[in-house]
């Protein structure tokens, strides 16, 4: 079994009833006629030198919350706290421009799309030297070797400092982003689906030097992703979002082995397991419907219309995202008296 | 390759190379592909990206892009007349595969929008594809198409029918994609990584769904897939493949419990296991698959492989091994080169000499190897 | 598990040696490359950079200036360029012209020409006749070719009504054909990709402002603005003043067509992960627009505006045609083809047609190779 995580550590990060609302328009003078609820109402903590799993299904909200993390986006409301070197807390909602600046080395963003991420136009030179060169007027000689440093760090070679991305595969242009992530040597990395989009040969490589660079640079991650299994190995927590909630948090192993939250007993089911031998095994539970919209969501709980759990009450009244003990919160009415099924082993 | 003799065959794919000819060079993105397709069963043809399955399924119909074409092998059909077609042989835009195409073998994709026209509803589309193939008049195929739309589980299929593409979500696409397949009762659905770009909890009744399917219609389904969970969920067989060659064929508990090839291992160890509770650091293929224009001599896995044995697989491309198990496996450790072939049963030594002979042509002429097994088990 | 040393052995062997050099090529090499493979395209390229020689250097290759006429010979058809001569003492060999005989029918008064085989006319290459100052600067006698006697026909296309050498005004009318638009698309396509930038950079109410401007812009009629624009602007100019001044009003209108295609260019570069990064990194707005953003559009902005230059001609032909355009005295093809106006030109002369296939392979030119770098223009798709 791994190392309990650490909740004892401080905390590096804390989002405090994040919103983050976007308007949608109608016409030809762009009245808003309603919002998308991408993100509503997060509290989360993520501790310094863990790796915080953010999980769900696509149109959950959890690609939105990193990006408001970051700062992509400008949240609507809640705050966003991170704790500074010197132990001060920092509302990273209210910064803007040069006050943003030491959090924009400081958090730092892996992109899923290993193509898209990196501007076809310019070098690795360029790509991987463009945030030392802004934020510490680096350039020439000394530059080169930062990035020949950085390229060498996450397996590259240093020769191939002044191709362009089309000269490389899926998983060495993910090299370079992860690079590029770390060449201001940040405390927090949202990897957003860092490794979907590779194929699983090379996404263990990055897998495995994501977890070398933790150990070695004391790096907090927060892991947006949906493959489970994934998850499952790189995790020390795991938040489960539903329609820009959180419906469940707590350490990984407790809530793979003992999910509270039906929305999170379902997705664990759904993951195919690679042992042909444990096909018939258990009892699956399969989720009916689709995602609900997060611009108009259902009433009370909203996981209650797929939810087979789901009793009368549900459909009133919203569940409230409470504490179990050690560090486990889950938002369902009936936490305490479903038996739910998590996976073997965890 | 268990249920691979005779009659029970549905399709065999026998030393089929397609290669786009491109402006830089030739990709040989199929480069001497052989396995069987066995009579009702769930095939999962896995791999990673560039490894060829794509390009299988779609040489199988004929629907290779431009400028990619097969340049040899044969894709045997095996009717329940016993009749024979050899589906390598047909003129891609010719009569013959037409008439195949969507009657015999249906295909779904990744993107029900590929297959989906978004300009017609879905019920006119199921129509007109039941109306080409069958003779039934537009009422016949309506009704028809209702009980598909029901039959994959899409709510209120009647009034479905006069929907659009766009109205619907994700994983009703996909279902409304494979009613549209099954239209004409095909008696081998390809499915062309249909659950990857899913949520795993649509992935989840979808599969479902194409099991459940395969059971009832006692249809062949080729799944092709770059995830071994999703192998371990349907599979009854399974095909390897790695730069456009099979690296193993074998039923789907020796693929996950005694996997041959070192490919096939080094795949199955890379993958991070679900609920296991040992965390240590996964073990990677090293490197990343070759540039495809520049294929590794001998046997294409050997510049990543643990077992690499030098000079022997940097020369030697291997020819097929069929283990007692029923494994079909191309790799030197289990004999093939040179000499060393004949030390196994008369299919590997058979095609060890194929494989001494001709080098780099040898899994070509080593088609020959599970057949002349399959032929020796029986007698 | 932070054993560094173990960090993933040779991971990056994706290359091999002899595709270095495509690896280690920018956009502009790859776009280069891609453009090579387009045979039409490149053909196109040079007949291009031909035209424009032909501009840039009219006077030299004009045998003639633009009025210099010899009003017998009015309509005067093509001659033909002969090599060698079969005489009684043998063969010869040189460059020259049989003259014209010319009879006048009495009842219609028309003339009629026939080749004189007994007058030679010699021509040479650096022929000398007229002076001229190239650029109106470098003083020089000597044209590409010419006759060597001044003052002997020579109408390798033909004459036009005035006995004006057509080959001489084509080649003049090349030069204002040819650039008299591109101030007028010049200043479109800094309109256009600024203040289509500005819409799709910043979005909202300036977006929404800039939107309307545009639609009331579309919504002008050109032609009759263009009429009405030949009539409000001082006859005391000269021609082509007059006309430059209507190309740029126009091109303040024209410019919507631009706006838009970066408009949406900017608007969909917005969100890509590579724009995002750029800002994650600290450039700031104007670094990421200019270091970033317009570099992703730049060849798409080359392609369009080869594609702007043949309407420009186009435009040109079409309005002096109609007599609205550029005007005699200043020769351009579409004014040349203005001579070609009635029927009896069709029948008689149709050599005078001959501006309009010079607009044709420009034009031509022009869109083949504007297809051709708008296909080569992302070489990543």
């Amino acid at each position: 079994m791994a190392s309990s995580p650490p909740t004892a550590t401080r905390p590096l990060l804390e989002l405090e009833q994040l919103k983050m609302h976007f308007p949608i328009t109608r016409g030809l003078l762009h009245r808003v006629v309603g919002h998308v609820k991408a993100v509503d109402g997060v509290d989360l903590t993520v501790h310094s030198g863990e790796t915080l799993a953010l999980v769900g299904e696509s149109g959950c909200g959890k690609t939105t919350l990193g990006r408001c993390v970051v700062r992509i986006y400008q949240p609507t409301g809640g705050a966003i706290r991170y704790r500074d070197e010197d132990g001060s807390f920092a509302d990273l909602t209210v910064l803007q421009g040069a006050s943003l600046r030491p959090y924009r080395r400081a958090v730092r963003m892996i992109f899923q799309d290993p193509y898209a991420s990196l501007n076809p136009r310019k070098t690795v030179l360029q790509i991987v030297g463009e945030s030392l060169r802004r934020h510490d007027n680096i350039g020439g000689v000394e530059l080169e070797q930062r990035v020949a440093e950085l390229l060498r760090r996450v397996g590259l070679r240093p020769e191939y400092i002044r191709r362009y991305p089309h000269a490389f595969s899926g998983g060495e242009r993910q090299r370079i982003g992860v690079a590029r992530a770390l060449a201001l040597h940040p405390r927090l990395v949202i990897a957003d689906e860092a490794v979907s989009a590779l194929d699983v040969s090379v996404q263990a490589q990055i897998l495995n030097l994501l977890q070398e660079l933790q150990a070695e640079f004391d790096l907090t991650y927060l892991f947006v992703a949906h493959d489970l299994s994934v998850v499952d190995y790189i995790s020390d927590r795991v938040a489960v979002m539903y329609v820009g909630k959180l419906v469940e948090v707590g350490s990984r192993a407790r809530v793979f082995a003992m999910p509270k939250h039906p929305y999170t007993e379902a997705l664990l089911s759904a993951v195919p397991k690679p042992d042909p031998r444990l096909r018939s095994a258990g009892a699956r539970v399969r989720l009916s419907g689709d995602v609900a919209d997060p611009a108009n969501p259902p009433t009370g709980c909203y996981f209650h219309p797929r939810c087979r759990y789901a009793q009368d009450r549900c459909a009133v009244e919203a569940p409230p995202l409470r504490e179990l003990g050690d560090g486990h919160r889950v938002a369902c009415h009936f936490a305490e008296e479903l038996e739910l099924a998590g996976v073997a082993g965890a | 390759m268990p249920g691979g003799g005779g009659r029970d065959l549905l399709l065999e794919i026998k030393g089929l190379k397609t290669h786009f000819f491109t402006d830089e060079g030739v990709v040989k993105a199929v480069d001497g592909a052989d396995f069987p397709i066995a009579r009702g069963k769930t095939v999962c043809v896995v791999g990673e990206s560039g490894c060829g399955k794509s390009v299988t399924a779609r040489s199988i119909l004929q629907i290779v892009d431009r400028p990619g074409r097969i340049v040899e092998g044969r894709i045997l059909l095996h009717r329940e007349s016993e009749e024979v077609v050899d589906l390598a042989a047909m003129a891609p835009t010719g009569k013959a595969i037409r008439a195949i195409r969507g009657k015999e073998i249906a295909m779904i994709f990744q993107e029900p929008m590929s297959s989906l026209s978004p300009v017609h509803t879905i019920g006119n589309q199921i129509v007109e594809m039941i109306r080409l193939h069958l003779p039934m008049t537009t009422e016949q195929a309506r009704d028809r198409a209702a009980e598909l739309l029901e039959r994959v589980g899409i709510p209120q299929a009647g009034r479905r029918l006069d929907s659009y593409v766009f109205q619907l979500s994700g994983g009703m696409r996909q279902r409304a994609m494979i009613a549209m397949a099954l239209s004409c009762r095909p008696n081998l659905l390809i499915a062309d990584e249909p659950t990857t770009a899913l949520d795993v909890t649509t992935e989840a009744t979808i599969l479902d769904l194409i099991k459940e399917l395969q059971r009832d219609l006692n249809m062949t389904v080729m799944f092709i897939t770059h995830d071994l969970g999703v192998v371990a969920e349907i599979a009854d067989d399974v095909v390897v493949m790695y730069l456009g060659k099979v690296a193993e064929t074998a039923a789907v508990d020796p693929i996950f419990h005694d996997p041959k090839h070192p490919y096939t291992r080094a795949l199955h160890q890379s993958i991070p296991k679900f609920g296991d509770t040992q965390r240590g650091a996964l073990e990677a293929i090293r490197g990343m698959v070759p540039h495809p224009f520049a294929r590794p001599d001998g046997c294409t896995f050997h510049p990543r492989c643990e077992s690499f044995m030098p000079g022997e697989c940097d020369r030697v491309a291997p020819p097929a091994v069929v283990m007692e198990s029923g494994t079909t496996v191309r790799c030197l450790l289990y004999g093939g080169s040179d000499g060393s072939g004949a030390v196994r049963d008369d299919a590997g030594g058979h095609a060890g000499t194929a494989g001494g002979e001709a080098g780099a042509r040898a899994p070509g002429k080593g088609a020959s190897g599970p057949r002349a097994a399959d032929q020796g088990a029986a007698g | 598990m932070a054993a560094p040393a173990a960090a993933v052995p040779a991971a990056a062997e994706s290359s091999t040696d002899t595709a270095a050099t495509v690896q280690l090529a920018s956009q502009w090499r790859l776009i280069w490359w891609r453009f090579r493979k387009h045979k039409l395209a490149l053909v196109s390229g040079v007949v291009v950079i031909l035209v424009y020689l032909v501009a840039a250097f009219a006077e030299f290759l004009a045998p003639f200036s633009t009025d210099r006429m010899i009003s017998n010979l009015a309509y005067a058809p093509p001659q033909r360029l002969r090599l060698i001569e079969q005489t009684d003492t043998g063969t010869r060999y040189g460059l020259y012209v049989y003259g014209y005989t010319a009879e006048v029918d009495m009842l219609s008064l028309q003339r009629t020409f026939g080749v004189d085989e007994s007058q030679r006319i010699d021509l040479r290459l650096l022929a000398k006749s007229e002076p001229y100052k190239l650029w109106g600067l470098i003083p020089l006698q000597r044209h590409l070719i010419g006759p060597v006697d001044q003052s002997a026909p020579f109408y390798p296309l033909g004459a036009d009504r005035l006995g004006r050498d057509l080959f001489s005004r084509i080649i003049y009318g090349t030069r204002i054909s040819m650039t008299v638009g591109l101030v007028g698309v010049t200043l479109s396509l800094v309109l256009g990709v600024l203040l289509g930038g500005v819409s799709g950079y910043f979005g909202g109410t300036v977006d929404l402002l800039i939107q309307r401007v545009m639609e009331i812009l579309r919504s002008m009629p050109t032609i009759p603005l263009w009429m009405g624009l030949a009539a409000a602007i001082p006859d005391f100019w000269s021609p082509v003043l007059v006309y430059f001044m209507i190309t740029i009003i126009l091109s303040v209108i024209g410019w919507t067509w631009l706006a838009q295609a970066v408009r949406g260019k900017f608007f969909s570069l917005k969100t890509e992960d590579f724009v995002i990064a750029a800002k994650l990194d600290g450039c700031s707005e104007l670094q990421v627009i200019l270091s970033h953003m317009v570099p992703s559009f730049m060849s798409h902005i080359i392609a369009t505006l080869t594609l702007a230059i043949p309407q420009m001609i186009i435009a040109e032909t079409a309005l002096s045609f109609l007599g609205i355009g550029l005007r005699p005295p200043v020769v351009s093809w579409g004014v040349l083809l203005k001579e070609a106006q009635n029927v009896r030109v069709l029948v008689t002369s149709p050599w005078l047609f001959l501006p309009g296939a010079a607009v044709i392979v420009a034009v031509l030119a022009f869109n083949f190779l504007g297809d051709g770098i708008r296909d080569a223009a992302d070489p990543y798709k």
